[in-house]
């Protein structure tokens, strides 16, 4: 049983704060992803619970003790690098029970625990070789393969997948669901990639500058972003938002494009707001993701189209700036065409222009 | 470079001719010793030269290990044995105390860090005769003159620096990522140390090994004014000691300069690939 | 107990981990002030005495600059001097340009590299006082390897003294420091060369530029900082030629070889005037010190430059 619970954490290295407090409760079995942009403080903080850096101030608990003293070597936890962090020189199988024989344990255990971890990963063929000698995601392998056999409390991944290229990592990001659904343990996760923390986490905590903006299921953060920087960090194509100031309960854009808005938003009369929607909220007639019942006809002038197949993203010019729509079952859409679009006024989010965050239920 | 320039036949030629010139100006004056040390007295001092060699002699070696009957020989053999125990007992403490140096600037980050670099890198720049002054003072009044003991601290110190810059490099190309990992798996910083990083910079501390064996078993500005007898006297200050004690005996020298060079010779061919590298390592990346 | 608490203080300290680099240091740093440090402020303070080694109360007769001011009114230190610098210039000159046209032309063959770069490590692990005597016995006027060769091939009927006239044995003597050391600067810049990435020559070759305009704007600068490494490599031991020097010639014929160092043992030893010789040891440390610290600024700011194009 390990729940992990990060109490104002604070990190400084010297007088620079890098993490400004943070409190974080992740239970046990729970698959959490820290996610943000680089330089957001989430590697530190996952180091901090590795035992790698020292926590300048807080408090750190993985199970019930705190941890803030312990080495690494006394958090029972197991870490996947970025660079995999193999020992070039010992063979795949003492890469993987080296955790084990240096707990003192007997060599028969160690052989079974191993080739355990081998069969789960499919790594027998290569027991014998050395890291020098694998590909990328065989390499990727045996570094999940250590963590798995030390059978540890806690699993810290650090950006595991960003050396593989992305058909690989696709392939892997369904191993490692499966692997959290077969060793049931509490897994930490870090990631620069939003489509990784999405498809992997449990919950997702989104960092920035150090400190957190939001917790929640890949859900919550994609359904009610509490901040512009969530709602542009979460989704692909990012959230379109666009400034538009509140009057007579409409959002007026800059380019007088008037959008009502429901009672959800709390917006008061003459309030700089900042209006968001995603693509999938904006799509031609006929082609839209939720139908058409409560929505906006805008007519617009496509710029470009990059059609993907199942889908066409569409370029076109809406309140200053450029938005982006997308069309399911598309049909073939030349750029200058001029189409009619709808804007899903179910799917608005509001934020306060001046925070930044976000005013609709 | 080579698939870049098409070459002419010419130009072709004249490099290997270049290149066959340099080689020849590298290795004939050591042929000339050797040659020398297997060859009577009377052949050198022959006219016309006699090139090759007519009667090749183990002589002169006999002459410096006291077998030859016609020369009271010199205590080669106990200088050979003076400069073995001195070299390696100084590159084995030197590389010791080298790498936890080297170590400490590579993985740590702490005050005065930069300045102590340079100060143990000023302090190599000090050239041996400078040194030997004050150190035959010193060493005098300590009692160290004449001792083994009292030349290995003046190796180590000589070796101390340059160990330090080459261990730098080398655990520098180690990723910390290796360490930290085998903290997590379990290991002290210790432990993680000896199973992972030291067994990554074996070669780089093979090669640092080397560079100080050989520094300290070619050195000759310290010794020879730090040295009196055969009590610690070694191989270069013997060599010296021939154009003192003898006229010139340019087969005995000879002979004696080939024992001098026949284990840097077999040492470095044995490691030459990482002497390339280490000398790189500390500059480049 | 003010003191108890200072102790405790250090006790504490050190068993942070704050510590541990100074503790792996401590070791290397002992070594080097009791050998290096101790031992230069001794001959520091000597230098300002007039001490003699066949006097020894005489170490603590302080004389004050006097020491130094006769030095710099003594002609032979200046001719010794002068010498050294114009020796260390023309040697680290020519053995840059000789290295680097080693490597070019040794980057060139393709076959039997290998066996080249090892010859070329030859004279790397010749002890000096060895090449000292290699070149002894080759200048030698009348046994000696350029003579008989010369005669050999009816160039010469009387023996060239080489070592004998003054400046055939300036000449002997830098020729033996350039095959000492030439090597490093020829394996250092051949290791440059075959590091060289392909991708800038081939733009450069695009852009139109001919072969030495390649090598001049590509390839040089590429190399430049590995010639600073062998500069500061080999100015760290620039003394090196004391030994070589010392078996050639001694300073001779008449002092027309003297370089600082064997003047600095010819009055230390051979005189007993150690105060003096501490004084020219100063000089010559800082010449060497001098030499390092401007090719290793050099190789600091090569490297830097060459880090935003790798």
């Amino acid at each position: 049983m390990a729940e992990v619970r990060l109490e104002k954490v604070v990190k400084r290295y010297g007088k620079i704060e890098v993490v400004h407090g943070i409190d974080l409760e992740i239970a046990h079995n729970e698959f959490v992803v820290l996610v943000g942009p680089s330089g957001c403080g989430k590697s530190t903080t996952l180091r901090m619970i590795a035992g790698l850096e020292d926590a300048s101030d807080g408090a750190i608990t993985i199970g019930d003790r705190v941890v803030n003293e312990l080495p690494p070597r006394a958090r029972n936890i197991s870490m996947v690098f970025q660079s995999y962090a193999l020992y070039p020189h010992m063979t795949v199988r003492d890469n993987l029970g080296f955790g084990l024989k240096i707990a003192g344990q007997d060599e028969a255990l160690i052989k079974k625990s191993v080739d355990a971890a081998a069969e789960i990963l499919g790594l027998e063929p290569y027991m014998d070789r050395l890291p020098a000698n694998l590909s990328g995601g065989q390499r990727q392998r045996v570094a999940m393969g250590r963590a798995i056999v030390r059978d540890p409390d806690v699993f810290l991944f650090d950006e595991p997948l960003s050396n593989l290229d992305a058909k690989l990592r696709g392939q892997m990001r369904v191993e490692i669901k499966k692997l959290h659904q077969r060793v049931k343990t509490t897994v930490i996760y870090v990631t620069h990639d939003q489509v990784e923390a999405m498809t992997l986490a449990d919950r997702i905590v989104i960092m920035r500058d150090g400190y957190i903006e939001q917790i929640g299921t890949p859900t919550e953060v994609f359904e009610r972003p509490v901040n512009t920087f969530v709602a542009g960090f979460i989704g692909s194509p990012p959230m379109n938002q666009l400034d538009a100031v509140v009057r007579g309960g409409k959002a007026v854009l800059s380019d007088g494009v008037e959008v009502p808005l429901g009672p959800d938003h709390k917006v008061s009369e003459g309030q700089a707001i900042i209006l968001g929607f995603r693509p999938e909220s904006f799509a031609p007639k006929g082609h839209s993701l939720h139908g058409e019942a409560n929505a906006l006809a805008i007519e617009r002038t496509v710029n470009i189209a990059e059609p993907l197949g199942t889908e066409t993203i569409l370029f076109a010019d809406l309140g200053g700036l450029e938005v982006q729509g997308k069309m399911l079952n598309p049909r073939v859409v030349k750029e200058g065409e001029t189409l009619g679009f709808t804007l899903d006024l179910s799917k608005l989010h509001v934020f306060d222009k001046a925070s930044g965050r976000s005013v609709s239920a | 470079m080579s698939q870049l320039t098409i070459e002419k036949p010419w130009q072709r030629w004249s490099i290997r001719f270049g290149v066959f010139v340099a080689m020849a100006i590298l290795t004939i004056p050591g042929l000339w010793v050797v040659l020398t040390a297997f060859r009577p007295n009377i052949e050198v001092l022959a006219r016309p030269a006699v090139w090759i060699p007519q009667n090749p002699t183990l002589d002169n070696f006999a002459r410096l290990f006291g077998l030859s009957s016609e020369q009271q020989g010199l205590p080669v053999a106990q200088y050979f044995i003076n400069s073995l125990v001195i070299s390696i007992t100084s590159t084995l403490v030197a590389v010791a105390i080298g790498m936890a140096g080297g170590y400490a600037f590579a993985r740590f980050r702490f005050p005065g860090k930069g300045g102590l670099f340079l100060a143990f890198m000023l302090s190599r720049t000090v050239p041996g005769v400078a040194l030997s002054l004050p150190l035959f003072i010193i060493w005098a009044r300590l009692g160290l003159i004449d001792t083994s003991f009292g030349l290995i601290l003046v190796y180590l110190a000589v070796n101390i620096p340059f160990t330090i810059w080459l261990t730098d490099g080398f655990f520098r190309q180690i990723p910390v990522d290796l360490s930290e990992a085998a903290q997590i798996d379990g290991c002290t910083r210790w432990q993680a140390f000896w199973k992972v990083e030291f067994p990554l910079a074996r070669s780089g501390l093979a090669s640092a090994a080397i560079f100080a064996f050989l520094t300290s078993w070619n050195e000759y500005a310290l010794a020879s004014q730090l040295t009196r007898t055969t009590a610690s006297k070694t191989m270069p200050v013997g060599l010296m000691d021939f154009t003192a004690q003898f006229t010139v005996d340019w087969t005995g020298m000879s002979a004696m300069a080939v024992l001098i060079i026949i284990p840097a010779l077999v040492l470095t061919f044995v490691v030459q690939k990482h002497l390339i590298a280490g000398l790189t390592f500390g500059g480049v990346k | 107990m003010p003191h108890d608490k200072g102790r405790n203080r250090i006790g504490a300290f050190m068993r942070s981990p704050a510590a541990t680099p100074y503790l792996l240091l401590l070791p290397a740093a002992l070594v080097i002030l009791s050998v290096v440090l101790l031992p230069l402020l001794v001959s520091f303070w000597t230098s300002f005495t007039s001490y003699n080694l066949t006097r020894p109360a005489t170490l603590f007769n302080f004389i004050g600059l006097r020491n130094y001011q006769r030095l710099m009114g003594n002609t032979d230190f200046w001719w010794a001097f002068g010498r050294t610098i114009i020796f260390i210039t023309i040697a680290l000159n020519l053995e840059m340009l000789l290295g680097l046209g080693l490597a070019l032309l040794v980057n060139k063959i393709t076959w039997g590299q290998r066996t080249l770069r090892t010859i070329m490590m030859f004279p790397m692990m010749f002890s000096p006082i060895l090449v000292g005597f290699q070149f002894k016995y080759v200048f030698n006027d009348s046994i000696g390897l350029v003579n008989n060769a010369l005669f050999d091939l009816g160039l010469i009927k009387q023996p060239i003294a080489w070592l004998v006239d003054g400046n055939l044995a300036n000449f002997s003597i830098i020729f033996a420091e350039i095959w000492m050391s030439t090597s490093i600067f020829a394996i250092l810049l051949l290791a440059g060369l075959m590091a060289l990435p392909k991708e800038p020559i081939e733009a450069a070759r695009v852009d139109g530029c001919n072969p030495l305009q390649v090598f001049r704007h590509i390839t040089l600068p590429f190399l430049m900082p590995f010639v600073y490494i062998a500069m500061t490599i080999r100015s760290l031991d620039v003394a090196r030629a004391y030994d070589m020097v010392r078996i050639m010639t001694n300073g001779g014929p008449a002092g027309r070889t003297e370089l600082i160092w064997t003047l600095m043992t010819r009055t230390g030893y051979q005189n007993s005037q150690m105060g003096m010789a501490n004084a020219m040891g100063y000089v010559s440390i800082i010449l060497s010190i001098v030499f390092t610290f401007y090719f290793y600024k050099k190789l600091v700011s090569a490297r830097t430059f060459m880090g935003g194009a790798q």
